[in-house]
């Protein structure tokens, strides 16, 4: 009989969205779990603990980057870890959608091959987990199985390509991998708060500033979003639970994603509910077939409109997912953890409320900030 | 009761320029074989005539074979006051603002030197391209709520000399044009009309980009509405009968309406340019001539005007 290790993880990513959340939600499912976290600088260790109140207590900073062979770290820290670890944790990544494919692929993929390699070293029992992403599904549509994906019909940006190729080394790297891949995050779904700003809070505040004039797809489409608490909870879970080896998780909405049309229902109402934006009479974007967006597109590129141009270029690195519908089964995280993501209709609305009640300000900053 | 258009006429400058000539004359903010790729070709400039004067000549033209006593309203869109007697690089056109010359209309001038001596006027504004959308709707109402039985709308519009000849990516023209709305009328029967003005756009410079945006989503909106006042559907439409801003962005919005782009009346877009007050009813008179808008085809009718107005009209030739 196998003596059973009390959790000891090291979790990369542990300053971003998930990396953050789902060590918090571990340390708090297992009492007895210790943690490392690899962090760039001394500050971003001192940051975390601090952000982690009691519960940092049982974490330790080490130093380290993803994009370096065995996630940089030093030989002796390297030769302490050795057998010590139970599960790498794997949630760094570049989540930016713009980046040209060789700079996705030196964080996301060689990433992953340097923590594989550290995961190795260290030995039994580390079980490696994967955290991905549902979009690794790239250009495919219908029904996404929580299996390998192909890939055979491309990706929309370098982002899913890049996450696609990673898992393609979790697979060969051995058995004793778990891979979890969130849709879309968008907020807290208990407050609405937005903690982590992207594609999809962007775009909403392109259209709430007027700017968005139409959006390629079709109303009827779903559109897969979850929640960053239920996500987080969820990789902890099951990166604890033994039964989740060797398994791929879609942490999904899944087959009651909420349509593109329903969400721009209830993102209308919400929104005219503020005097500004009713004041200013913008328009619900339009959902239109490809073509029509791309002549949209290729006028406004070819007629070199600073602003406007900025702005769909921001939209082109994922837009055309809207016109891939897919949905993503969800049998077997709902079979390990016993429970569906929380409806969107039912938090989208705060979120919204929190986006409005702070002026946007997150989303203003990553706008200015791209 | 039924309501039409019984006449309708145009006038053009003599001048024109090319795309190249105005690229060359610094008058475009965007490159000619841009602009060549959006459908544009050349634009009717102004010499010496004045907006009067090609008021007046489009005004003549719609009334031929009309008793002008006949004629009940005169709605005048276009222009405002003495400015419109001005032909381009006039000195007066500086002066006149300050002086009682201001108070010089061209309604009751065309009132009466066309000798409507039983009509009386008035003047619609500030809705640049759908001024004429405009005039017609309050033509209308009036016909079929005052009774009255033939009012003259009448619309010119140049730009200003210094001004260029692009605005956000249409090339511009200068011209006239009018129409006889008749109670009773046979032909060009107004079905239904649908307008949006949306006053936080008032101004176009500072927000050029969200005009922009909101063109498309609030054009579709108009359309929709008017086809749903006439009980039109889609496919009832023979003909869509544009305003002359680039063929790219009707594309867009046929796109948009799922209307195939066969159905939009071009011809005029590469040969006249964009004018400020009556693309719609210039080529709806030059679909009627040729034969190509034949009786008893639905027509709609589209424009956007800065100040933020959108504008439709069914109509059933």
């Amino acid at each position: 009989m196998t003596p059973r290790h009390s959790p000891t993880l090291l979790v990369t990513g542990a300053t971003g969205l998930v990396g953050g959340g789902a060590l918090r939600d571990l340390l708090t499912l297992a009492p007895d779990a210790r943690a490392l976290a690899l962090v760039r600088t001394r500050e971003g260790g001192a940051l975390l603990g601090e952000s982690l109140g009691p519960l940092g207590r049982r974490v330790s900073a080490v130093l380290g980057v993803v994009r370096l062979p065995g996630l940089g770290l030093e030989l002796s820290v390297r030769s302490e870890l050795r057998g010590q670890i139970t599960h790498l944790l794997h949630c760094a990544g570049d989540i930016c959608f713009a980046r040209p494919l060789e700079q996705a692929r030196a964080v996301n993929t060689a990433g992953t091959g340097h923590a594989l390699e550290l995961a190795d070293d260290l030995g039994a029992p580390c079980e490696f987990v994967h955290v991905s992403t549902a979009y690794v599904a790239g250009r495919a549509v219908g029904r996404v199985e929580e299996e390998p994906s192909g890939g055979a019909q491309g990706f929309v940006n370098a982002y899913e390509q890049s996450k696609h190729e990673a898992e393609a080394l979790v697979r060969d790297w051995g058995s004793r991998f778990v891979i979890l891949r969130p849709s879309s995050i968008v907020c807290d779904s208990r407050t609405g708060a937005v903690a982590q700003v992207n594609a999809v809070h962007r775009a909403l505040f392109l259209y709430f500033s007027g700017l968005v004039p139409m959006l390629p797809g079709d109303e009827g489409a779903p559109l897969d979003l979850v929640p960053v608490d239920w996500v987080t909870r969820a990789v902890a879970r099951l990166t604890l639970d033994p039964a989740s080896s060797g398994r791929t998780f879609h942490l999904c909405a899944g087959a009651a994603a909420p349509t593109l049309g329903a969400l721009f229902d209830v993102t209308e109402e919400v929104l005219r509910g503020d005097p500004e934006f009713l004041r200013r009479g913008v328009s619900r974007p339009d959902v239109v077939d490809l073509g029509t967006y791309r002549l949209f597109e290729q006028s406004v590129y070819e007629l070199g409109d600073p602003k406007l141009v900025r702005i769909l270029r921001g939209l082109s690195t994922f837009v055309e997912q809207l016109t891939l519908p897919k949905t993503f089964e969800t049998r077997g995280a709902e079979g390990a953890l016993g429970e569906q993501a929380p409806r969107v209709l039912e938090y989208w609305p705060r979120m919204l409320s929190h986006l409005l009640s702070t002026h946007w300000a997150v989303a203003r900053e990553s706008q200015e900030a791209a | 009761m039924s309501t039409g258009l019984a006449s309708i006429a145009y006038a053009f400058p003599r001048g024109r320029a090319t795309l190249a000539e105005l690229g060359a004359q610094g008058r475009l903010t965007s490159q000619p074989d841009v602009l060549a790729r959006f459908g544009f070709e050349q634009v009717r400039v102004a010499v010496d005539e004045s907006p009067y004067a090609l008021a007046l000549e489009a005004a003549r033209a719609a009334l031929r074979g009309v008793d002008p006593e006949s004629i009940d309203l005169l709605v005048y869109a276009g222009t405002p006051s003495a400015a419109a007697f001005q032909s381009p690089g006039s000195d007066r056109s500086r002066s006149v603002l300050s002086t009682l010359d201001r108070f010089k209309y061209s309604g009751p001038r065309l009132q009466s030197e066309l000798g409507l001596v039983r009509a009386t006027t008035l003047g619609v504004g500030e809705l640049a391209c759908v001024s004429l959308f405009g005039a017609l709707r309050v033509a209308r109402a009036l016909v079929e709520s005052e009774n009255l039985k033939r009012v003259l709308c009448v619309a010119s519009e140049f730009f200003p000399e210094e001004a260029g000849r692009e605005v956000i990516f249409n090339c511009t023209s200068d011209a006239a044009c009018a129409f006889l709305v008749e109670q009773g009328a046979e032909r060009n029967r107004i079905v239904a009309q649908a307008q949006v003005t949306k006053g936080y756009y008032w101004d176009c410079e500072e927000l050029r980009d969200e005009i922009i945006a909101s063109y498309f989503p609030t054009a579709r909106r108009v359309v929709e509405d008017v086809l749903q006042k006439a009980g039109w559907a889609r496919e009832d439409v023979a003909w869509v009968i544009p305003h002359n801003v680039s063929l790219r962005s009707w594309e867009v919005l046929l796109g948009l309406l799922r209307l195939p782009s066969a159905r939009l009346y071009t011809r005029n877009i590469a040969r006249n340019g964009h004018t400020l007050v009556g693309d719609n009813f210039i080529n709806l008179a030059d679909a009627l001539d040729s034969g190509e808008v034949r009786p008893g085809d639905r027509l709609l009718l589209f424009s956007y005007g800065f100040g933020g107005h959108w504008s439709a009209l069914a109509m059933e030739a």
